[in-house]
């Protein structure tokens, strides 16, 4: 029996007491464990690409969303395909790359997928007026791409634009994302049941950080029919030149489509930015209320435990325990709810994150371990700012508490 | 003489008007006495036994304890000094409900530096000289009003205290464990050598006393 037993044999004593105490602290840890896990992957996901991508377009329907360049074309409405052969035939000049797209959610076993149908090479290579037009991954290796990369491919080092330049995709084989392929435990040369029917694993996707590791790709075609939407698709990724752009590449394509949405990856990674911003900002506000509210939470159910324990706080007084231990076990009482809180919010929030992330944000968030040494930090401190009032109060106790009144 | 209390005196407000709980009050105590405080409700039994204590400061006088004086001592001090050489057994019994009896019995060594297993090797002893060896693992609502007072007295011994405070401590327990609980005083008093004062408003237990200190209106009558 020392003061540490002493005060852990007290503190399982309140449980219900425990819980309503730690309830404002471990919500407050919770949201911003939660907000700060999804914003850390999308900013990663942002400072990996961003770089690689270079100046790049997309065409997507009118009503589509662009706050997240990686997740724009899930769930979008759709755009015909023709509107391909409509920018080929326009012979535009700074379109170097074509890459039409259909994309929509779907299950596979328990697990939630976005499939996404693709054009190979040897597809767009088959096209007479594509070919005239060089709209091919070597051509654009010599004209806008980084090139300084052992392992690139067509010179994209970026893994996600890879993918673009595919050379040959069959009917029924599949490139898997790497996330999808751990959770469904998935090889190269494996297959797998989408929609009903079976698929050859061809490759699968080394990690990227984005929502492609959550993505499996099908031949385009093979997308149209199994999700009954032909003719569509959800998006055109267009690799145009960097100078083209800034020559009004952009305006000329809108003037072509002009009930579509036409914007760079810039200008999207820029509201993605954004986004991010608001929600660290989110996490600071969310910092100051559980500084007030999680405190005087502690320090309320602490005041009504000190309340509750005059007796008991007179007779440890009484025996010869001084001030200084009666504030030091309230202290240690404080330090270890902070650590019960910080752990607890940091267990909540990391699975509202990993569950909700791919749900709302559309990319896969894997638990961030340095946030729990955060969550401790705020929690042990706002726990300890809020006992130090009933701390003291406490050692000021008269120990003759638990004598006979006169 | 382990105690020596000159001319003290405790007063203080209550509703406005001046209370003397006690009045120019000494006397002086041996090692080995066992005395009892008796007299009516309000003469001041319990503010004596509080300031001999150390636990409320008196208006005036000295209280000395083994030549140390105790009354202008500060808190730190005082803490220690009743750590070392106070117990105390309470008409309450102040046992803590979440510990065991073998627990309440250590609790005064939460803040001692001896090892773990001194410290259950000291209360084990206690609880066989209190006659509650079966009980060790029994929280005190498993136990009955005597048996947790015993509890009490274990505890109160368990720093091997030179002064045992007791302020009624059979004011709770029905006469036949009222004897058992004076019989174990007692033995302790006459084995242990352990100086005992004891506040009472019982006439059978204040016999056990080798001395007696009778109080009216704060000021002592007989000793």
């Amino acid at each position: 029996m020392n003061i540490r037993t002493l005060v852990w044999l007290e503190f399982k004593q309140h449980k219900s007491q425990l819980i309503s105490g730690l309830l404002a602290i471990t919500l407050g840890i919770a949201v911003i464990v939660g907000i700060r896990s999804v914003s850390i992957v999308s900013e990663k996901a942002v400072a990996v690409n961003l770089d690689n991508l270079g100046a790049n377009i997309l065409v997507l329907p009118q009503s589509s969303n662009v706050d997240n360049y990686y997740a724009a074309d899930i769930d979008a409405p759709t755009i015909p395909e023709e509107y391909v052969d409509r920018i080929v035939s326009s012979n535009l000049s700074g379109v170097d790359n074509l890459s039409p797209k259909l994309t929509r959610r779907t299950k596979i076993g328990n697990e939630n997928v976005v499939l996404t149908g693709i054009l190979p090479k040897n597809e767009i290579t088959s096209k007479p007026m594509w070919q005239q037009s060089g709209l091919l991954g070597n051509e654009l290796k010599a004209n806008c791409a980084p090139t300084n990369s052992e392992n690139q491919s067509n010179g994209y080092e970026d893994e996600k634009l890879q993918r673009k330049v595919i050379d040959s995709l069959g009917a029924d084989e599949c490139l898997v994302g790497y996330a999808i392929s751990q959770k469904l435990k998935l090889k190269e040369g494996g297959s797998i049941e989408i929609l009903g029917e079976n698929f050859r694993v061809s490759r699968v996707i080394n990690e990227t950080g984005t929502v492609d590791d959550d993505r499996i790709f099908i031949h385009l075609r093979k997308a149209q029919e199994l999700l009954k939407i032909p003719d569509q698709v959800s998006a055109i990724e267009i690799m145009g030149c960097c100078n083209a752009i800034s020559d009004g590449l952009l305006g000329k394509l809108r003037n072509i489509l002009p009930d579509t949405k036409i914007t760079t990856i810039g200008q999207i990674v820029s509201t993605q930015i954004q986004t991010n911003k608001m929600m660290r900002n989110i996490s600071l506000i969310f910092l100051i209320i559980i500084i007030f509210v999680g405190g005087i939470s502690i320090g309320n159910f602490m005041w009504a435990n000190v309340n509750e324990r005059r007796k008991e706080i007179g007779m440890f007084r009484m025996i010869g325990f001084s001030k200084t231990i009666i504030y030091r076990m309230f202290l240690l009482k404080a330090f270890m709810l902070g650590i019960l809180g910080g752990i607890i919010g940091y267990i909540f929030g990391t699975l509202a994150a990993v569950w909700l992330g791919p749900k709302l944000a559309g990319f896969s968030v894997n638990p961030l371990p340095n946030l729990i040494a955060v969550s401790l930090l705020i929690s042990i401190g706002v726990s300890i700012l809020g006992t130090l009032i009933p701390a003291y109060l406490a050692g000021r106790i008269e120990p003759f508490s638990n004598m006979q009144e006169e | 003489m382990i105690i020596k209390v000159k001319n003290i005196s405790k007063s203080y407000q209550k509703t406005g008007r001046g209370v003397l709980a006690l009045d120019d009050i000494s006397f002086e105590i041996n090692e080995g006495d066992f005395v009892t405080i008796t007299g009516q409700s309000g003469s001041g039994k319990t503010t004596l036994l509080l300031s001999l204590a150390g636990l409320i400061k008196i208006t005036g006088g000295q209280i000395h304890f083994n030549n140390f004086r105790i009354d202008n001592a500060n808190d730190k001090y005082l803490s220690d000094f009743r750590k070392k050489y106070v117990g105390f057994v309470m008409q309450s019994f102040a046992l803590i409900p979440y510990l065991t009896a073998l627990e309440n019995i250590m609790l005064p060594l939460a803040i001692s530096k001896i090892s773990k297993k001194e410290k259950i090797k000291k209360a084990n002893t206690l609880i066989e000289l209190v006659g509650l060896e079966d009980r060790i693992y029994h929280f005190p609502r498993e136990l009955s009003a005597g048996q947790q007072q015993r509890i009490a007295i274990a505890r109160a011994l368990i720093n091997e205290p030179s002064l045992i405070l007791a302020d009624e401590p059979t004011g709770n327990l029905d006469p036949s464990l009222s004897t058992d609980i004076m019989n174990l005083l007692k033995k302790i008093n006459n084995e242990k050598h352990v100086t005992i004062l004891m506040v009472t408003h019982s006439p059978v237990a204040a016999e056990y006393g080798s001395k007696k200190i009778h109080l009216h209106d704060g000021k002592i009558i007989s000793y």
